[in-house]
């Protein structure tokens, strides 16, 4: 399997009015083709701005500063021109950010902002093609009445249903990576559960490679083939899903697992303090080892 | 404070907004002292020097009556100073509370205010002004007037999106179901989101109201002689382009650097502002 | 008597095309320092009964009663204060222009609570009780992490001294190490300050550790309604049965579970 995006030693700090914070150490992350990978981690610890360093983003900020190999499709995102970052964004790769209702912009209908992101691939795209796409999109994120919905304003659909009309923006045009930061957490269950399966199934049919952003570990356990746990910037662990979920070898990943609440009903689990041992350098599974 | 100068300086195109504003506005401050002719900003002859090229006695020439260009050219920035001064501060807060009272409470409120302002963008501002001063005097005050009447609809827009917008977000939503008043809600919470938006194009406006009000008065409906202005002084010298061109193109070389000067200055403010946390 | 009680509860919003019935005839009570989960398929019209029984909507049709008394569909600032709100988005719900300080503060100023000199002790105090420092009332939203912000959301919901607060999602956007801190706080505080808790969320594993009753909504219909550890050990309603048999898992305890639930058996 060829590498698609490929992650060496990337480091990231911010210029603030306090001086400069450094968020990410020196991290390596890399995915195959079609592959699903997830990462989790605590809240803060550098997952989105990941994801919005692979996306050109914030190369493009005055007041970050981005160290490190990003190779994406055997460019390399860092010292590309913005205007082919740009050019990438919507089109090889696309992003499902975690808050549906503000990505989703409030002056214009759900048709409106599909035909704006289908032309960034195709200009000369005619609207009333546009429209069937996006119906035949919505359709398969299981939104009911795809053609009235063409016609609302996000701020009149649910937050699982804005999540799922981002999800659907998203795959319109057939990226090579989807970068899907907590796409689930607006959905119930049974629609999470049910737009995994869409996604597996887009994996399968286009090749799809997926960076996966949760705090859901059931979720990443049912859907991501591998696993990055990060921890303040740095990556603690790393392996084959089952196997990390099975073996968790750091003291952070394991803390991680106990604190999920279980539908066996065991209580609220016991939150340990942060620990010196959540610092202990990263734990590697072998592939294939379960 | 500190922070936003250093930002301002550490783009030099903003530098230099900062820099040419703060020149035109210490100009104008102190014109009686550093105008080598302060009595020059009234009717006063001379006609021993009039009509001259620059010169070490007149930096930028003098006009037909003989008096110094760049004299008139500082008493001028304070008027255009002023004008804009008073024009923003009038017609800011009136489109800033229409346009907050329309994007916050929508309905019928919102139709009825933005039919209002859309009926005054749609009218060119230059011709709404002129129609203005066709009915009042044309004074320096009623320009004033003219002015502000064209402005107020561009912040009632600029607010009214930002607004539409802000009503959605989860904060309003929360000091509703805590019962805060309409007051509260638009001007402690919503308020606060416009400003950067609101300051930054009240810096950029600065340089059009000249433009503007220049633009009046070259038309002869702003200022009335003796009074210097930068517009009515480009109008005067015209007549007697290309010969006395000085008399031209000084002020209108005053015209371009303050606008330019706002501008810079504005987007360098944009960047600051916008960088708030 | 219940705290709250929920009879006949419509509402229809009018879009282009037609209605949308968000909440159909819904009737539920509520007792007095219970934790009542509502739960269901995204659209089903849950955030919309919340909207509901927080008076920024008004009903279609259908009456809520509270403490005893009817609420009025326009509600005026003096019936808000005993019901309030924690919203799901930590962040969008904090106005980043103002400290986190004046936004807990909004609600003493509003009702008048304590003397005017006092209030931003009584800030402090509320800060405190959600673990967080005194002197963080400073600060701006954007200085927090998100387990903190949603924490700032709590003590300014807590402010106003409510009886009934309404969460939705309020754990959905922090990690679980946070999230079973602040579950564990909201569960404190219930005890300690006898609150009464409508939990939405769509985490099953969440509700089967926090709530003592479970209302499962399906198309704005109230289609199952029961104990916690009934609804997890017996399931009545064959979609509570596919909405438990969706939940991802971790361990195979769960999966065990989770697979005999869903089968019926
Ligand atoms: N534009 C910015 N300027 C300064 N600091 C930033 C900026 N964006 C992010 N950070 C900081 O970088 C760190 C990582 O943020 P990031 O959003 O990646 O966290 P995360 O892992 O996605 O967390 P969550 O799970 O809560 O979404 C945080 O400490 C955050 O405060
Ligand atoms: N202002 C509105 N105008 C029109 N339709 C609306 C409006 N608000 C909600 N709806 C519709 O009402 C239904 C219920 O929405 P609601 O937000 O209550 O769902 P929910 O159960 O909270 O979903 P989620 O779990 O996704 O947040 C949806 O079909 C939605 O499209
Ligand atoms: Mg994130
Ligand atoms: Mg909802």
């Amino acid at each position: 399997m060829s590498t698609l995006l490929d992650i060496q030693d990337l480091r990231l700090s911010f210029k603030g009015l306090r001086g400069i914070t450094d968020v990410l150490h020196g991290i390596s992350l890399s995915i195959a083709a079609g592959e699903r990978v997830a990462l989790v981690g605590e809240s803060g610890s550098g997952k989105s701005v990941i994801a919005r360093i692979v996306l050109g983003l914030l190369q493009e900020t005055r007041s970050a500063r981005v160290s490190g190999k990003v190779g994406f499709d055997g460019a390399e995102i860092n010292t590309m021109r913005p205007r082919d970052r740009a050019k990438l964004r919507g089109t090889e790769m696309s992003m499902i950010f975690q808050d549906p209702t503000s990505s989703l912009n409030p002056t214009f209908t759900i048709g409106n902002q599909f035909a704006e992101v289908m032309r960034r691939r195709d200009p000369k795209l005619s609207r009333a093609a546009c429209d069937a796409r996006a119906i035949e999109m919505l359709t398969e994120v299981s939104i009911p009445n795809p053609d009235r919905i063409l016609e609302n304003y996000p701020f009149q659909l649910s937050g699982g249903m804005n999540q799922r009309v981002m999800i659907a923006m998203a795959l319109v045009n057939h990226p090579k990576l989807l970068l899907a930061d907590e796409p689930g957490t607006a959905l119930d269950v049974s629609v999470q559960a049910q737009t995994l399966r869409l996604m597996h199934d887009l994996v399968e049919k286009h090749g799809t490679a997926v960076l996966f952003i949760s705090h859901n570990l059931g979720v990443v356990r049912e859907f991501a083939d591998r696993v990055y746990v990060i921890y303040r910037g740095n990556i603690v662990e790393e392996g084959p899903t089952a196997s990390v979920f099975h073996n968790p070898g750091h003291a952070y990943t394991r803390a991680l697992m106990d604190a999920v609440p279980r539908i066996t009903g065991a209580g609220l689990p016991e939150v340990p303090e942060v620990s010196d041992a959540f610092l202990a350098p990263m734990v590697r599974h072998d592939r294939g080892a379960a | 404070m500190t922070r936003a100068l250093r930002i301002i300086a550490s783009n030099p195109l903003s530098l230099v907004g900062l820099i040419l504003v703060l020149m035109i506005v210490l100009a104008a401050t102190f014109a009686p002292w550093i105008a080598p002719f302060p009595t020059h900003n009234s009717a006063v002859i001379d006609f021993a020097f009039a009509n001259s090229a620059p010169s070490s006695r007149n930096w930028m020439g003098t006009d037909l009556v003989g008096r110094d260009i760049f004299s008139r050219i500082l008493y001028a920035f304070r008027i255009s100073l002023v004008l804009g001064v008073v024009v923003l501060i009038i017609a800011t807060p009136i489109g800033t509370i229409v346009g907050l009272l329309a994007g916050y409470l929508g309905g019928w409120t919102e139709a009825v205010l933005m039919r209002i302002v859309d009926v005054f963008l749609s009218i060119p501002p230059l011709v709404l002004a002129i129609a203005v001063l066709g009915v009042l005097e044309p004074t320096l005050t009623n320009a004033m007037i003219a002015v502000t009447v064209m402005w107020w609809p561009w912040y009632a827009r600029l607010v009214y999106s930002i607004a539409r917008s802000e009503r959605e977000e989860g904060y309003v939503l929360a000091a509703e179901v805590i019962g805060a008043s309409t007051t509260h809600i638009t001007l402690r919470e919503i308020l606060p989101n416009c400003l950067p938006a609101i300051i930054t194009k009240m810096t950029l406006d600065m340089g059009f109201v000249i433009i503007i009000a220049s633009s009046l008065s070259f038309l002869g409906l702003g200022v009335q002689p003796p009074t210097p202005d930068l517009g009515s002084m480009v109008a005067e010298g015209a007549r007697y382009l290309p010969d006395s061109w000085w008399m031209t193109v000084f002020p209108g070389l005053a015209i371009l650097l303050a606008v330019f000067g706002f501008n810079l200055l504005g987007d360098g403010l944009r960047e600051v502002l916008g960088a708030e946390e | 008597m219940s705290l709250l009680t929920v009879d006949n509860l419509s509402k229809s919003f009018s879009v282009a095309g037609g209605m949308v019935h968000a909440v159909r005839d819904i009737s539920f009570a509520v007792e007095r320092g219970e934790c009542l989960a509502v739960v269901g398929e995204s659209g089903s019209g849950k955030t919309t009964l919340a909207n509901m029984l927080l008076g920024i909507l008004s009903p279609t049709s259908g009456s809520i009663r509270f403490d005893g008394t009817e609420l009025p569909a326009k509600r005026r600032a003096s019936h808000r204060r005993a019901i309030q709100f924690v919203q799901q988005n930590p962040l969008s719900s904090l106005n980043a222009k103002r400290s986190i300080g004046a936004s807990v503060r909004l609600g003493l100023d509003t009702y008048q609570i304590g003397e005017r000199a006092q209030r931003w002790a009584k800030v402090e105090d509320a800060l405190e009780e959600v673990g967080l420092p005194r002197e963080m009332r400073h600060r701006a939203p954007s200085a927090l992490s998100g387990g903190q912000r949603q924490r700032v959301g709590i003590a300014r919901a807590l402010a106003c001294d409510p009886e009934l607060v309404v969460l939705d999602e309020p754990t959905s956007a922090l990690d679980v190490l946070v999230q079973a801190r602040v579950l564990r706080l909201l569960n404190d505080l219930r005890t300690r300050k006898k609150l009464t808790y409508i939990f939405i969320t769509h985490d099953l594993a969440v509700v089967r550790n926090v709530a003592d009753r479970v209302a499962v909504f399906k198309s704005g219909q109230l289609v199952e309604l029961g104990e916690t550890a009934q609804i997890f050990t017996a399931p009545k309603h064959p979609y509570t049965r596919s909405l438990i048999g969706a939940v991802p898992v971790v361990d195979d305890a769960e999966l065990d579970l989770r697979n005999r639930l869903a089968k019926g058996t």
